[in-house]
């Protein structure tokens, strides 16, 4: 590659937003193995005993366990209802199916706070407030947008002639979509799906206002955490929270890599 | 790929509009059993559209499509049993080799014995079986087209459809392909329906060639005929190489003569009088220096000058400029050629009667002239 060199003003600009968008999640990492027992730096050794008491305490297991629960059932309903979605609008293709297109696109371009009101109203009246089915139900929506988006990305490089010719060879429409359609968008379903599981498992606002004694989830014990004490176990959680996000993304960074070759 | 002998199509007045725009003006062909037809013609003419109606992808504007008598027009194309070679093949990148061609037979949830009997016959008769396991990223160009071919006829389909099938590949691997597929549709006995642009391919592979141009039909026939036998200007002129004499027809005791300026013309066959249009081929003419060889023993001869000429390996391709029937093509073989082509070199053409023939201009003919 014979581009342009970047002058070191570019570097220096470029390298001070990169520590800038790091710096908070690597300060966590020193914090969560603090050996004070408080939100604190390390003073005299680093210790485990956060980590332990995270994976011994049951409040908090129940947390990781309750966020983990709702994350694989809400990136299911995303997965499904998003894909459904990206296959319909592509298959009718109709300036009405760019409309839908951008209709499901609104749970991430709405500010969550708006949404997570207009929730609380309908969830209030439905009876769906502090139970996981409102919160699989809530994240599983706002998860669809990103099944859209990496469906639909796949479907437009998807060649239309390989649909001509599995019928051409006598595919119904199920046979098409189960041996050629799926399996040529299937990395794209996994990215949505990624991205639709981290969505819920790192989402508070939406939780904040629809989930009071019954659910807990870990980003929400996090927030409890902070404003009644400061335990440094908060930080093995957050810890623990970006590390799953990380691995997620290096998976789909795989995932597309070898889809590539 | 045995089974009952091949089946007959029959398109009956197939035409299809989109909005004002005509991609097929009722277009009546016949398919016989175990024919090979091409659909010939540049691209926009129809061809494709035909074959996409044909097989069920494009639905008629009006007309009826017959198989066997059947009247298949509004059967979707799953449920057509047509076999189909598409344009860059089309094959499943995510299966092998194998897992493609057993794709129709899936579909039609054959026992796996059976299907890998089938797999494997069909990949020995394109020369592939040792590449079953592969994927098609791995083919090359002839390779994935014979896969094509392998998938489109594993099901023992009634027809098989072809859309410029060699379009993709190179000059030589095209000739070697050419001749696989002829050998193939002997050995199966089906019928073939190919799509090209390609005159050649057309003329080396067909039983019977449709021309097309503007959505219409323009003349059918064998390759000879409708080489020796064009009806229209346009057939004569995409259909190889032709000149063309426009004059005033006369009778002549041996078929029909032209007059243009001071020069007359003999033809065979016979035109009312009035405007009349000959077709010459190049390579059916002469070509003599005006000085120092033997008369030319022709019915026609004319004296000219050449303006320009090439040479082609095979033979020249030289123009010569004759005062009365302007620029007139010539191809002349190269190998002991009787004259060096110089430019302003004198020279003497000559053809015989029976080298040109009478055309009509292509608005005066009405489409669907059928030739033998």
């Amino acid at each position: 590659m014979g581009g342009y060199r970047p002058g070191w003003l570019n570097g220096a600009v470029a390298w001070a937003t990169v520590i800038y968008l790091i710096l908070p999640i690597t300060i966590i990492l020193p914090v969560s193995l603090t050996d004070q027992r408080f939100l604190s730096l390390p003073v005299h050794a680093l210790s485990g005993e956060h980590y332990l008491r995270l994976l011994t305490t049951p409040a908090w297991t129940n947390a990781i366990l309750q966020s983990a629960f709702i994350a694989v059932a809400s990136t299911v309903l995303a997965v499904v209802l998003g894909t459904l979605c990206a296959i319909g609008c592509w298959r009718l293709s109709r300036r009405s199916t760019e409309l839908v297109r951008a209709l499901m696109l609104l749970p991430i371009i709405i500010p969550s706070i708006a949404y997570a009101i207009g929730l609380y109203r309908y969830f209030a009246k439905l009876g769906l407030l502090d139970s996981f089915t409102g919160v699989v139900i809530a994240h599983g929506v706002t998860g669809i947008p990103y099944v859209v988006i990496t469906v639909s990305t796949a479907l437009a490089a998807f060649d239309p002639r390989l649909e001509s010719a599995a019928r051409g060879m006598g595919a119904s429409l199920p046979q098409t979509l189960r041996w050629v359609i799926l399996p040529r968008i299937a990395p794209g379903i996994v990215s949505g799906a990624i991205f639709a599981f981290i969505h819920s498992w790192d989402e508070l606002v939406v939780v904040l206002f629809i989930a009071s004694r019954r659910v807990f989830t870990l980003p929400r014990k996090i927030w409890d955490g902070i404003n009644e004490n400061l335990d440094p176990a908060m930080a093995a959680v957050a810890v623990l929270l970006v590390a799953m996000t990380v691995l997620l993304l290096l998976l789909d960074l795989a995932l597309r890599r070898q889809r590539r070759d | 790929m045995s089974g009952p002998a091949g089946h007959a199509l029959s398109l009956q007045g197939v035409a299809k509009r989109y909005g004002d725009f005509t991609a097929v003006q009722g277009a009546t062909l016949e398919v016989a059993s175990g024919e090979f037809l091409t659909l010939l013609g540049p691209s926009g003419s129809g061809k494709t559209t035909i074959l996409m109606m044909i097989a069920g992808f494009v639905e008629p504007s009006a007309g009826r499509i017959l198989l066997d008598g059947r009247d298949i027009t509004a059967l979707p194309p799953e449920r057509r049993d047509f076999g189909m070679v598409f344009q860059g093949y089309a094959l499943f990148p995510h299966m092998t080799v194998a897992e493609n061609v057993a794709f129709p037979l899936r579909v039609r949830r054959m026992a796996r014995a059976e299907r890998d009997a089938k797999v494997r016959a069909a990949l020995d008769l394109v020369q592939l079986d040792r590449f079953a396991d592969r994927r098609p990223s791995q083919l090359s160009g002839g390779q994935q087209q014979r896969v094509a071919l392998a998938r489109a006829l594993v099901f023992d389909p009634a027809l098989l459809l072809l859309d410029e099938p060699l379009s993709a590949l190179d000059k030589k691997l095209r000739a070697e392909l050419q001749e696989e597929l002829k050998a193939l549709h002997r050995r199966i006995g089906r019928s073939f329906i190919n799509v090209t642009h390609d005159q050649e391919e057309a003329l080396s592979l067909s039983d019977r060639i449709a021309i097309l141009n503007h959505g219409h039909v323009m003349q059918v026939g064998s390759p000879e005929a409708l080489y020796e036998r064009p009806a229209t200007r346009f057939v004569a002129d995409f259909l190889g190489k032709s000149n063309f004499i426009e004059g005033e027809a006369e009778p002549d005791a041996g078929g029909m003569a032209l007059r243009r300026g001071r020069a007359r013309v003999v033809a065979r066959g016979t035109a009312p009088a009035g405007r009349a249009l000959l077709s010459l081929r190049p390579e059916k003419i002469v070509l003599l220096p005006a000085e120092g060889a033997p008369a030319l023993a022709e019915d026609n001869v004319v004296e000219g000058r050449i303006a320009a000429w090439s040479y082609l390996g095979t033979g020249f391709a030289v123009t010569v400029e004759t005062p009365d029937l302007g620029a007139i093509r010539v191809h002349l073989p190269a190998w002991r050629s009787p004259v060096a082509p110089a430019e302003g070199l004198a020279v003497r053409l000559g053809w015989s009667r029976d080298a040109a023939v009478v055309v009509a201009e292509d608005a005066a003919m009405a489409p669907q002239g059928h030739a033998a």
